[in-house]
């Protein structure tokens, strides 16, 4: 009974803040409540028993979306919403897409028989499983993003580096 | 009963902290001190700024100690001395310790000041400099362990300490500590030179939860050092739940009064040394890990 109780609870604060992220005209703290969202997701992570998971999502998005605030700070015109700069734009289809995402989202949560009594490993079995697959059959995935990621990196800071000198 | 003897050890161990800070900076013992001091905060008006975004510079002090006291959940003091043993401890102690540089970023800007937002952005670089120098060598006690659990990783230095066996990544962990504790001579975004930076517009009860939270900060890593690298409860004659304490408090005298010998870092060497220098030798210390680890089996 407790985790349907703290899955609806972190679902109902991860809403609540999605929300808050376009009701306010400061970016600073739009973006934090964008990380309150991605907080809230990772306690559904925890309350569904994906321990690495939810542990991931707070620990990465805590510094990716500060970090996306302070380039919203710098590119910004009314960084800290004083101006009342209105943060909305193309209400009318986007509404439309909100309100169909979230149909199909509860119609999906609802309709599909998702079955039950699924195993969940316990937490060290999870971090188990999780490392044979990297180390596994998805090692060539993960070598090619983080590869990739990497040369973004260095051909970002060369391009800097050519424009700064 | 255990979650309550935690929070009493770690204001214990706050208290503790502040005598010997006293210490490194003015050279006196003075145990009275830290107790008049809180009062006097919490006697003195809570001044808010003008125009502050009142959510993030209110939520900030508490944020940051609601941080540091997590981070410091995970931790063991004995083998059945934990609030919550997690699978994933090692990686836990990491995320809750982000968090603190989002509460500094809210103190920094939530004050609405010039010197608090530069100190407040300004811990944003460090992390960028100090965060991977915190995993890495947590990853490589890990290894050792084949667990990321804290109680399993104290319970593989049983032949020898991980001091012993990872030199280089406790030095690497230790420096990145004080960097994220922000301790001389990382103290960028609290520094003097920026009218004390984030800390500058909190005065009264505001102050006292954001001293706590840092005092609690020091204990939680100090405590860290010693659970990774230093056999956690591990030692002869006394028994364990003297030996955690012991150690973490010679490692938080350490770290405040090892800092203030040496000039504080500016932002951008601090980014150079820990990227062109840190983090390859960090790389090099979970190699050197892994070698000697396939080497013993």
């Amino acid at each position: 009974m407790g985790q349907p109780i703290a899955v609806g609870f972190f679902g109902v604060v991860a809403i609540w803040f999605a929300i808050t992220v376009f009701r306010t005209s400061s970016m600073v703290r739009s973006a934090l409540a964008l990380l309150a969202v991605m907080v809230a997701l990772g306690g559904i992570f925890l309350a569904l028993e994906a321990e690495f998971l939810g542990v991931l999502q707070l620990m990465m998005m805590a510094s990716e979306m500060t970090i996306m605030a302070i380039f919203m700070v710098m590119y910004m015109m009314d960084p800290g919403g004083l101006g009342q700069m209105e943060m909305t734009h193309q209400k009318r289809s986007a509404g439309l897409v909100g309100a169909l995402g979230a149909l199909g989202g509860v119609t999906l949560a609802v309709f599909v028989a998702w079955g039950g009594g699924a195993t969940v490993p316990t937490p060290t079995g999870q971090l188990r499983l999780l490392g044979l697959e990297i180390m596994g059959r998805s090692m060539l995935i993960f070598e090619t993003a983080g590869v990739t990621i990497l040369v973004a990196m260095i051909a970002a800071t060369a391009v800097a580096i050519a424009r700064w000198r | 009963m255990t979650a309550l003897l935690f929070v009493l050890l770690l204001l214990i161990g706050a208290y503790v902290v502040t005598v010997i800070e006293r210490w490194a900076v003015t050279g006196r013992i003075d145990p009275v001190a830290p107790l008049a001091g809180a009062l006097a905060l919490l006697a003195t008006e809570s001044i808010v700024p003008r125009r502050p975004d009142r959510t993030l510079f209110d939520a900030a002090p508490v944020l940051m100690l609601i941080s540091a006291v997590l981070a410091a959940a995970v931790l063991p003091l004995t083998s059945s001395g934990i609030v919550v043993d997690l699978a994933t401890g090692g990686l836990f102690v990491n995320a809750a310790l982000v968090y603190i540089m989002v509460a500094l970023v809210m103190a920094g800007w939530g004050a609405d000041g010039a010197y608090a937002m530069v100190g407040g952005w300004s811990f944003l670089g460090q992390l960028i400099a100090y965060s991977m120098l915190i995993v890495m060598p947590i990853a490589a006690v890990a290894m050792r362990a084949q667990s990321l659990s804290t109680v399993a990783i104290v319970q593989s230095q049983a032949s020898v300490w991980n001091v012993i066996t990872q030199p280089l990544g406790f030095v690497l962990f230790v420096l990145a500590a004080m960097g994220a504790s922000f301790l001389p001579p990382f103290d960028l975004p609290n520094a003097t030179a920026l009218a004390m930076g984030v800390a500058g517009e909190y005065t009264g009860v505001r102050l006292a939860v954001f001293r706590l939270g840092r005092l609690v900060l020091v204990v939680t890593l100090a405590t860290a050092i010693t659970v990774f690298f230093l056999g956690g409860w591990l030692g002869p004659l006394l028994p364990g739940w003297v030996w955690t304490p012991v150690k973490t408090l010679v490692v938080a005298a350490t770290l405040l009064a090892g800092g203030r010998y040496v000039p504080r870092l500016r932002q951008e060497h601090l980014l150079q040394w820990s990227w062109k220098l840190g983090i390859p030798l960090a790389l090099t210390n979970i190699a050197w890990v892994g070698v000697t680890l396939l080497a013993v089996r």
